[in-house]
């Protein structure tokens, strides 16, 4: 597979600080790429600077062929965002948000469509701060789809979201994959990355302090003679919890 | 050309049904407007004049019933005790005793008023003098009345309160929209699509300019239904100063935009703005009363520059050779404050660094 996003030595410096230290990666087109660590360890500021809503202090970025910082506008053209914070305008219904959406990429969308694939057909006619927080995060996944993109970036896409809200947004990701778009995505919950992503960058400190598979991940640490009390579990709590209270979304 | 087209339909949209801009840019300045219109300060006040009469001589009792006859004055007859008592508590201008052969005039030192009742007095008697005496005034005066269009207060007032309400509209739904959507992260995901933050701006501004244009509309058609003003000069100048006026204003609210890191502090920026101009921008009172140093100042407030274009149009029908120190003002403050905006306002926080 080509490699769809080529990240090269890419800096961000604030004053004194290095916030994204000299990291170099390539996302493969068609695969869902996680990148986690802590909090402030530089995840979001390198997806901005991806995104081209970040000038980089020093490196470069490759996007579907395109240089990220000379063709900025072609870049944005051909990538879906989702931000950490979702709002959207007031007053609009959500086809009206989509619709205006589209018109910022000088597209005509079908709404109703979009909508379907997010199953949110039902709020048509609402507005997004009558949403529930899953409901916006799979509005604000719509809204970046609105151009059909070759990329979709997530920022925490699952952040605050009850474990059936998780599971529905995991699904609705990995349906996005399947329809051939490359999904990036930034997650705080390692059974998310185990779930979603064919490969992981694990960031500390503004540097990828390890880059591969997650099960490759597990095999390197196991290798290098880790080992836990092993308890033969055949469910845990989540499984308890969702067994307990149905897959069923509630909202 | 179709991303514009498609945000400005949005824009009007989100502020139609945005209930409390509705409430600030058209209810609440058409309440202003009637209640104003409605006291109308332009009718002549009455001087109030206690009248006490107890046996008066034939002389002095037809004195009393000229001056219950002239105009613009509130007659209160009583007897001499109460109505000094209410001149007392300052409810009479005068008081006017008209007992036995010889009229005393009580008068209130802090009512200028009183000194008329008394000079109009005295010309009665000097008048009934002359009569008496069989002698032709030296000098008659003739007075000629002439039909001038005067100014009434309704007519000063609707052109401000037009200039008032676009400049509240340009300044507070820009302010407000703008700081919010920075603040809440919608301006930096617009920033994550091709489109040029420039569209937004022009299709945001495009509406204010068009409900600038709605709001004289309403203030123009109310005043010509309710108070029956009539517009004296030309449409097509009203059309331009409205655009102009709103321009800077709207300019003012993208600075303000800029300097407002939250929605917070919003009001404090605009009102420390907006709200002496309320008061000296010629909306309420005219300029020529204030005193001179504040004159100097009223007048090169950008609302003074506007609500003296709109009212020189209506009232005066005032033609460009007359407006243009206006327009030249309105166009020097759009350049100042679009330049401050352009400077101050981002879509995104810039970086430190």
């Amino acid at each position: 597979m080509p490699n769809i996003i080529e990240v090269k030595d890419l800096t961000k410096k604030y004053g004194e600080l290095l916030a994204v230290d000299h990291i170099s990666f390539s996302v493969k087109e068609g695969e869902i790429f996680g990148i986690l660590g802590p909090n402030g360890a530089g995840k979001t500021t390198t997806l901005e600077m991806i995104e081209g809503l970040k000038r980089p202090s020093s490196g470069s970025i490759m996007l579907d062929g395109k240089d990220v910082e000379r063709e900025t506008e072609a870049v944005k053209a051909v990538i879906g965002v989702q931000l950490q914070s979702s709002s959207f305008f007031e007053a609009l219904t959500l086809t009206e948000l989509l619709d205006t959406f589209g018109a910022m990429y000088n597209r005509r969308v079908d709404p109703m469509e979009l909508l379907e694939e997010v199953q949110l057909t039902d709020k048509a006619k609402a507005q997004a701060k009558e949403l529930s927080g899953g409901q916006r995060q799979r509005l604000s996944i719509a809204i970046g789809m609105v151009n059909n993109p070759r990329v979709l970036f997530l920022d925490e896409p699952t952040t605050g979201l009850d474990p059936q809200a998780r599971h529905n947004l995991w699904d609705l990701i990995l349906q996005v994959r399947k329809k051939g778009t490359t999904v990036v995505l930034t997650t705080h919950y390692m059974d998310e990355a185990e779930v979603l992503c064919e490969r992981v960058a694990i960031m500390d400190h503004g540097k990828i302090v390890s880059l591969d598979t997650p099960r490759m991940l597990i095999e390197q640490l196991l290798a290098k003679g880790f080992s836990k009390p092993v308890l033969q579990q055949k469910a845990n709590l989540e499984d308890v919890f969702l067994a307990t209270t149905g897959h069923a979304l509630r909202e | 050309m179709y991303t514009t087209y498609k945000l400005t339909i949005a824009a009007i949209k989100m502020l139609t049904r945005n209930r409390q801009a509705f409430f600030f840019t058209l209810v609440m300045p058409v309440f202003i407007m009637l209640i104003f219109g409605y006291i109308g300060f332009d009718r002549p006040q009455l001087i109030d004049v206690g009248v006490s009469s107890e046996k008066p001589t034939p002389q002095t009792a037809a004195l009393a019933e000229q001056i219950k006859k002239f105009p613009n004055l509130t007659i209160h007859e009583g007897t001499l005790a109460d109505e000094q008592e209410q001149l007392n508590q300052g409810n009479r201008a005068a008081v006017l005793d008209f007992s036995g052969s010889s009229i005393v005039a009580y008068t209130n030192a802090s009512k200028p008023e009183s000194q008329a009742v008394v000079s109009i007095l005295n010309q009665f008697i000097s008048s009934a003098t002359l009569q008496s005496a069989h002698v032709t005034p030296l000098v008659k005066v003739e007075s000629h009345e002439v039909n001038a269009h005067n100014l009434r207060y309704i007519e000063f007032l609707l052109p401000g309160i037009l200039a008032l309400s676009i400049m509240q509209m340009s300044v507070f739904s820009v302010s407000f929209m703008f700081t919010q959507y920075k603040q809440n992260g919608v301006l930096k995901r617009l920033l994550a699509t091709p489109m040029k933050p420039i569209q937004f701006v022009a299709a945001n501004a495009i509406t204010r300019l068009m409900v600038s244009v709605v709001q004289a509309v309403i203030f123009i058609v109310m005043g010509i239904l309710l108070f029956h003003i009539h517009v004296v000069g030309s449409y097509a100048l009203l059309l331009l100063c409205v655009i102009l006026g709103a321009s800077m204003f709207l300019g003012l609210g993208f600075t303000i935009s800029g300097l407002a890191k939250t929605v917070d502090v919003v009001p404090v920026f605009a009102n420390i703005i907006v709200f002496p101009m309320m008061f000296l921008g010629g909306t309420f009172f005219a300029i020529s009363n204030m005193p001179g140093w504040l004159q100097v100042v009223a007048k090169l407030l950008p609302l003074t520059y506007f609500a003296d274009s709109l009212r020189e149009i209506m009232t005066k029908g005032a033609g460009l050779a007359t407006l243009w120190p206006d327009l030249l003002g309105m166009a020097v403050w759009g350049v100042i404050l679009i330049t401050l905006a352009t400077v101050t306002f981002r879509f995104q926080e810039r970086e430190a660094a």
